[in-house]
């Protein structure tokens, strides 16, 4: 099976050693020359732009995706990717290098203090909002306090992420400080998802800090012209974005195309042209029609496929029943039983595209992850004797999605290889997945199919933050080990980068044996453009941003 | 005939008391919160507060008692304020005017192929009882009934895409804007749903005009010498029509039904395809009001076809 695994070219501790009390910009020229070369001699890159040299300005760019909100407060949850279209982070990952490097957007530049417990940004001047109102950091300190230490009753959902903040303030106009309690190696990286974009402050007042049902101005490339609920967005050029380069398109229309056939339909027909996520039959055609379309597989760090061990319910509260599971269930077998679906990826504890993650040659070759299940096999059986478990275990209640990958693939694929290796029998609960996020939430179930392990940004430490620390938003297998917290605050606060590679070691190797859940693995994106469609480096891409469009242009 | 009208449009309110108390109660019974759809959006799942729960419920006007909520919901109605979806904040009046134009459309080209189709192959079987057009054309009628409209849709839009790089359009483009591109996305689930529809009226044509032919009014017109063409057209199809109407009442029911998957199947953004996610995202208040909608619809469809029983049948006499 193919398992791509690009790892990091980026080593960020570095870079932020270098950026400090320097401007980002030269640091990002010196440090880009040791990246891949795309075109890399006609592109700046301490700014946004296109890879190729000379784009083509014009035309509007049909994109097909999910393009439907349930409210429009990114940081309350809603879609990002379309509403993201309108504003700007305080720094980017560079579509030119294939989202390899960090560089500005809002912020001109930033340092981090030598403990890393303080970042300060210095912001661009002279942007304005889509209604005129001039940027200053008063913006910013609005926008991430609300985030950070969010008013009563708003959801706020990256409010974990920035857990280790202190405080932040405005030092001056265009200057803005965050204050950590102890020290984030990845905190740059934290403002880079297209979620973390900057609201007005005036936005926020004008609307009591709650912006759900109103489509708040941003400063980014492009302005919200119309909306027509679950049909389409459409977004015309900001003509007076900060950026004069930018955006090489006139306008986008994000279609909403739920299905991702349907997607990939429309994209090998011409009705749009690009999709960040198609399905993989038409992916599969996509390869075929190399003269109308393009496609590769985005590596995921976002998504992934597990099935949620109730740690709070027997027997599954003995960390050797949890172990002898994740030894004798194959990975292999679900990845290949699931292959007609969706690409998953082998990987342990973490995304396959992480510049932490376990190399496959090495990860073939472990307890548990390897095909040849003999020995794990042999050990699971053991492992579930001294559990005075040697009979197997009846009546687990197995809890999956209706829709049909999990209800008839994986499911029944699992429930197969757990009967028939350790003699547990499981009674498969399909319900809908609005159903299913309820379960989750209660705790209800003795093993749940899922897809909700992952983390916000590349660096596991947050995700792991959220999803195995003992009280976890997102630990829905209600795994807790005092060990497993101790060593996790270490691998987050700890700067050292080969340092903190060894910690990750550890906690996979206490994963290993302690297996909160059952990884089956993460899985990549299957973007599709029209052959004309440039500026977004797909096939130079180290993970699945979904992210923004300003870069695209046509090639008509 | 306007006082059976007024009869039954009176009978006819009853009926949609009991869809909107049906639904209603449906939706609150059975498991399935709209806040846990929301809630897993954009950002993936994440668990909310009780207090930040209560607010997002205030906010939908959930924490009202069910019965407030559902006389709230009548008072909207007859005031033609049919709300906004939960999932949107879209008004659903909105919604159902924008894609309503899509479904009729569909609805009704369906109906034309229906009778186009339906009618002559049924009366050709009859007709030519036992011969091999009749044979041929119950291995087709059968074929159309047992097959899944939505399958046959997917294999379309699959076949379409795969040979001629071209699949129907997934965005609305209505008749009055752009016609082509109108047909274009229309008339395959109109022709898939007119088909399905026509094998069900080829069936319940043959056997009733086979049934009428052996009459013996039939008999005496024939005896009477009457051309062929004369007893068929005056006396065995129209007497024939009675049953092919309320079956065909049903069967516009099953069409509205059917709507819904060929919606989803060619991704047709209609009102089928709204109430599909509408759904899956327990969007309440609108499965509620598209409901209704669907209800209504067939109870005026059911209406129109029991009066069209006057025309055919000066018998039946509505005093």
């Amino acid at each position: 099976m193919e398992q791509p695994h690009p790892g990091r070219k980026v080593n960020r501790r570095r870079f932020l050693k270098t950026a400090a009390g320097t401007t980002a910009g030269a640091a990002l020229t010196a440090w880009s020359l040791k990246g891949p070369a795309l075109a890399r001699a006609a592109v700046r890159t301490d700014r946004a732009r296109a890879a190729e040299p000379n784009p083509k300005r014009g035309g509007v760019l049909k994109w097909a995706g999910p393009a439907e909100v349930a409210h429009f407060d990114v940081h309350q949850g809603a879609f990002r990717f379309i509403l993201g279209q309108m504003h700007n982070n305080l720094v980017r990952f560079n579509p030119a290098d294939g989202l390899k490097t960090i560089i500005p957007d809002l912020a001109e530049s930033w340092k981090a203090s030598p403990d890393g417990k303080t970042y300060t940004f210095k912001l661009r001047d002279g942007v304005k909002f889509h209604d005129g109102t001039a940027f200053s950091s008063a913006d910013v300190v609005a926008t991430f306090s609300r985030i950070i230490f969010p008013p009563s009753g708003m959801a706020s959902i990256y409010k974990d992420q920035f857990a280790a903040v202190e405080k932040l303030d405005a030092v001056d106009r265009l200057t803005v400080r965050f204050v950590l309690k102890e020290s984030r190696p990845y905190f740059l990286e934290l403002f880079t998802p297209s979620s973390m974009i900057i609201y007005s402050k005036k936005a926020l007042d004008e609307n009591n800090q709650d912006l759900r049902k109103v489509i708040a101005p941003g400063t980014g490339a492009f302005m919200f012209k119309e909306r027509k609920a679950a049909e389409k967005w459409v977004m015309v050029r900001n003509p007076n974005y900060w950026d004069p380069e930018i955006p090489y398109l006139d306008g986008i229309e994000m279609l909403h195309i739920p299905a991702w056939t349907d997607r990939g339909t429309a994209v090998l027909t011409g009705q749009a042209d690009y999709s960040p996520n198609v399905s993989l039959e038409t992916y599969q055609e996509g390869l075929k029609r190399k003269d109308i379309v393009g496609t590769v597989r985005y590596p995921g760090e976002f998504n992934s496929y597990q099935v949620h061990i109730n740690n709070d319910r027997k027997p599954f509260n003995d960390p050797r029943v949890r172990r002898a599971i994740n030894l004798a269930v194959s990975r292999q077998n679900l990845i290949k039983a699931f292959g007609t679906q969706e690409p998953i990826v082998l990987t342990r504890w973490m995304s396959h595209a992480s510049e932490f993650a376990t190399p496959l040659a090495e990860l073939e070759k472990l307890p548990g992850y390897r095909a040849d299940k003999a020995a794990d096999l042999a050990e699971a059986k053991k492992l579930m004797a001294a559990a005075g478990l040697a009979d197997g275990v009846k009546n687990v209640d197995f809890v999956s999605a209706s829709v049909a990958p999990h209800a008839e693939i994986l499911a029944p694929a699992f429930q197969d290889e757990l009967r028939r290796t350790l003699g547990i029998e499981t009674k498969i609960r399909v319900m809908e997945r609005a159903l299913l996020i309820e379960e989750l939430k209660k705790g209800t179930f003795d093993m749940m199919v899922q897809t909700e392990y992952r983390s916000p940004i590349g660096d596991p430490g947050p995700g792991w933050e959220m999803c195995l620390k003992t009280g976890g938003s997102l630990n829905f297998s209600r795994y807790s080990s005092p060990e497993f917290d101790r060593l996790l605050k270490q691998v987050n606060s700890e700067t050292d980068k080969g340092k903190r590679k060894r910690l990750f070691a550890q906690g996979m190797a206490l994963l290993d044996q302690t297996a909160p859940l059952y990884l089956i693995g993460f899985t990549d994106h299957l973007p599709m453009w029209r052959t004309n469609v440039k500026g977004h480096a797909s096939e130079g891409r180290v993970f699945s941003e979904l992210g923004r469009v300003d870069t695209f242009w046509l090639d008509r | 005939m306007s006082k059976y009208l007024a009869q039954r449009l009176l009978i006819a309110v009853p009926t949609l008391l009991g869809v909107t108390l049906l639904i209603f109660i449906a939706m609150r019974v059975l498991p399935g919160d709209p806040l846990s759809a929301i809630s897993g959006e954009g950002g993936g799942t994440y668990v909310l507060s009780q207090e930040q729960l209560q607010a997002a419920r205030a906010s939908l006007g959930l924490d009202r008692p069910y019965v407030v909520q559902y006389l709230d919901w009548l008072r909207d109605i007859l005031r033609g304020d049919l709300g906004k979806s939960f999932w949107r904040g879209e008004p659903i009046r909105e919604l159902i005017f924008r894609r309503a134009p899509i479904t009729g459309q569909i609805a009704l080209m369906a109906i034309i192929i229906s009778g186009v189709i339906g009618l002559p192959v049924g009366l050709i079987g009859a007709l030519w009882r036992n011969s091999w057009t009749d044979y041929a054309f119950r291995l087709v009628v059968t074929l159309f009934l047992a097959i899944p409209s939505f399958w046959v849709g997917l294999m379309i839009v699959l076949s379409l895409v795969l040979a001629f790089t071209w699949r129907p359009p997934l965005t609305i483009v209505y008749l009055w804007d752009d016609p082509i591109r109108n047909l274009q996305m229309t008339a395959g689930p109109a022709l898939i749903l007119g088909v399905a529809l026509a094998a069900m009226m080829a069936r319940i044509t043959r056997s009733s005009v086979l049934e009428v032919l052996g009459e013996d009014y039939v008999r005496t017109a024939r005896a009477k010498g009457l051309r062929e063409r004369t007893v068929v057209w005056r006396h065995a199809l129209v007497n024939a029509m009675l049953p092919i109407l309320t079956v065909s009442g049903t069967a516009f029911g099953a069409l509205l039904g059917g709507s819904v998957a060929v919606e989803r199947a060619f991704g047709v953004p209609g009102l089928g395809l709204a109430l599909v996610f509408a759904i899956a995202e327990r969007d309440w208040m609108l499965i509620q009001n598209l409901v209704l909608l669907y209800g209504v619809i067939f109870v005026l469809i059911n209406l129109a076809i029991d009066v069209s029983y006057g025309w055919f049948d000066p018998r039946i006499r509505y005093q």
